[in-house]
């Protein structure tokens, strides 16, 4: 609460009324902004992928063995409903983890891992049992039913998962600047410090704009990997 | 030839089996038809011939091999596989779909692609135009075509299913089944072959299975056979108190052996010589006629009731 007021205040004490100074824009373009969408794209992007690995082969598992699925579902769903804030605070304060970007990363982890893996097990199900039963009748091993016929069946399922994941861990990541996570989160720390509003605007327009276009980006891959969906039957 | 010694099936965690004591032998080319009320276990019978379901007791011997000689997957691709489901892989083109077999035994590009074309065909689907579509731009009964296809795709002397036919309207299904029994006519495969319509089992079976429930094997003969002569209370009540009728539809006029005419047959109903004998009957009983012309080879011959009625108590007649 009194950092929001401390916000405001630094907001109302702004004397130059102009929010958005385009010189500041092009002088520092290659030297913060450029850095900072890089940064931030790291974060994401290596969070995600952690996530991902250890989210696939946990659905694949959870699917199998039904009674773990529960279990799983309640701690990530914990782990999913920690302030974010909190979150990072925690972490800092284990011993053996600084400040910087390797928190953030643990913490978006942290924070994919419902999703996926609940996207994961709800693909997996919507394979038709009758598609399994026949691959296995026609000889294929248990693995090849599993890469050739469901994963590629549940893929769409498992990208709609990793937008949502994606869209969610862009907007987070933001407040990881606060622990030195870098990325646009510091270019809107720096601005309210600095009560500057280019830089919290800057900060704030290009990591929406990165989640529109990562899901944009996203939302192509699920179409183009179900071709067979796009075209039916007249 | 599939075997069956003595096999039978009991699920963990239930007292009673479903499959019980099995021994009859599928004689090699042979459709045979395991018929009978749900819950007689027939497709966890067929489902033990490739170990999609292992028995409890007893064996199955294929050419004379028990079939755990291999593993269950190499088992599995050397027998057709087709479903009432179908199962078509819906990501998978017509062509890839039929492909499955094939590309597990490694056939080269050029020898699968041959096959699905020839396979498509065969089914009554142009390969031009179906090759390169998905299952979801098929309709039901194209769909299980194709499932047909694919099942023998890697040409198998064996092959099982499950009511494959299932999945369609009456009028395609009496379609698809006709047109299996002119490939097959061909084809000469051994294959086990579930279904829970007796009508469909008298048609597409050289040989009958009528299982019951509790997974017992009420009698195992030739259609004609068990139509003539059922075995129990049982069997006589599941294949119908039409079974006369039965019996008279798996023989066509042209093949029994009637008398010329010897004049004064004007105003006698023709019979067409292809019809069904209880086909032959009912034009008989709609004309108001005990008498008909039938025309076969040029020459007309004279079908009567009585000829009919005694064909009817005839114990053992032949098929076409």
């Amino acid at each position: 609460m009194s950092s929001l007021a401390l916000l405001l205040q630094d907001l109302s004490s702004i004397e130059d009324p102009r929010l958005v100074e385009w010189d500041w824009i092009s002088e520092n373009f290659w030297e913060d902004i450029v850095p900072a969408i890089q940064g931030h794209i790291y974060l994401s992007f290596v969070s995600v992928a952690i996530a991902l690995a250890i989210s696939l082969p946990t659905g694949v598992l959870v699917s199998r063995y039904r009674k773990a699925y529960p279990p799983v579902t309640f701690v990530t769903g914990l782990l999913y409903s920690i302030p974010s804030l909190a979150l990072f605070g925690i972490l800092i304060s284990i011993p053996g983890i600084t400040i910087g970007p390797t928190p953030v990363i643990i913490a978006l982890v942290a924070y994919s891992l419902l999703i996926l893996i609940r996207n994961t097990v709800a693909g997996l199900d919507a394979v038709p049992a009758e598609t399994i039963d026949a691959a296995r009748g026609m000889g294929l091993t248990s693995s090849q039913i599993l890469f050739k016929v469901e994963l590629p069946l549940a893929l769409p399922v498992i990208v709609a998962g990793i937008r949502i994941a994606t869209v969610t861990i862009i907007g987070i990541a933001t407040i990881g600047a606060y622990i030195a996570g870098g990325g646009l989160g510091k270019m809107i720390f720096d601005g309210i410090n600095r009560g500057f509003p280019t830089m919290i605007i800057t900060g704030a327009v290009l990591a929406t704009a990165l989640a529109i276009v990562a899901d944009l980006l996203l939302l192509a891959l699920e179409r183009y990997l179900r071709p067979w969906a796009r075209r039916r039957r007249t | 030839m599939i075997e069956f010694r003595g096999v039978s099936k009991t699920y963990q965690g239930s007292d009673s089996p479903v499959v019980n004591d099995l021994s009859f032998e599928i004689p090699e080319g042979e459709i045979c038809v395991l018929v009978g009320p749900s819950g007689c276990g027939k497709t966890t019978t067929m489902r033990m011939v490739n170990r999609l379901i292992e028995p409890t007791e007893g064996e199955i011997l294929i050419g004379g091999e028990a079939n755990t000689a291999m593993s269950g997957t190499q088992l599995r691709r050397r027998i057709g596989y087709a479903i009432q489901q179908i199962g078509l892989f819906p990501h998978r083109t017509i062509a890839e779909n039929i492909a499955t077999v094939p590309s597990l035994l490694g056939w080269e590009k050029q020898r699968t692609a041959e096959r699905v074309d020839e396979l498509l065909e065969l089914v009554g689907l142009s390969s031009d135009d179906y090759r390169d579509r998905y299952p979801a731009e098929l309709s039901g009964g194209q769909q299980q075509r194709v499932g047909v296809a694919r099942a023998m795709a890697a040409d198998p002397p064996i092959m099982l299913m499950d009511e494959p036919f299932g999945a369609v309207d009456p009028i395609t299904r009496e379609r698809l089944q006709d047109e299996f029994l002119g490939i097959q006519q061909n084809i000469k495969k051994t294959i086990v072959f579930v279904t829970h319509d007796i009508d469909e089992a008298i048609k597409m079976g050289d040989k009958i299975a009528i299982l019951k429930q509790g997974g017992f094997l009420a009698q195992y003969d030739t259609p004609e056979n068990i139509l003539s002569n059922p075995d129990s209370e049982f069997v006589a009540s599941f294949v119908g108190n039409d079974r006369i009728l039965k019996r008279l539809s798996l023989l066509r006029v042209g093949d029994m052996d009637l008398d010329p005419v010897n004049g004064g047959a004007e105003g006698l109903p023709r019979i067409n010589e292809r019809l069904t004998v209880r086909d032959a009957l009912s034009e008989l009983i709609g004309s108001g006629s005990t008498t008909g012309v039938v025309e076969k080879d040029g020459k007309k011959r004279l079908l009567t009731m009585e000829a009919i009625e005694e064909l009817s108590r005839a114990g053992n007649a032949s098929r076409e």
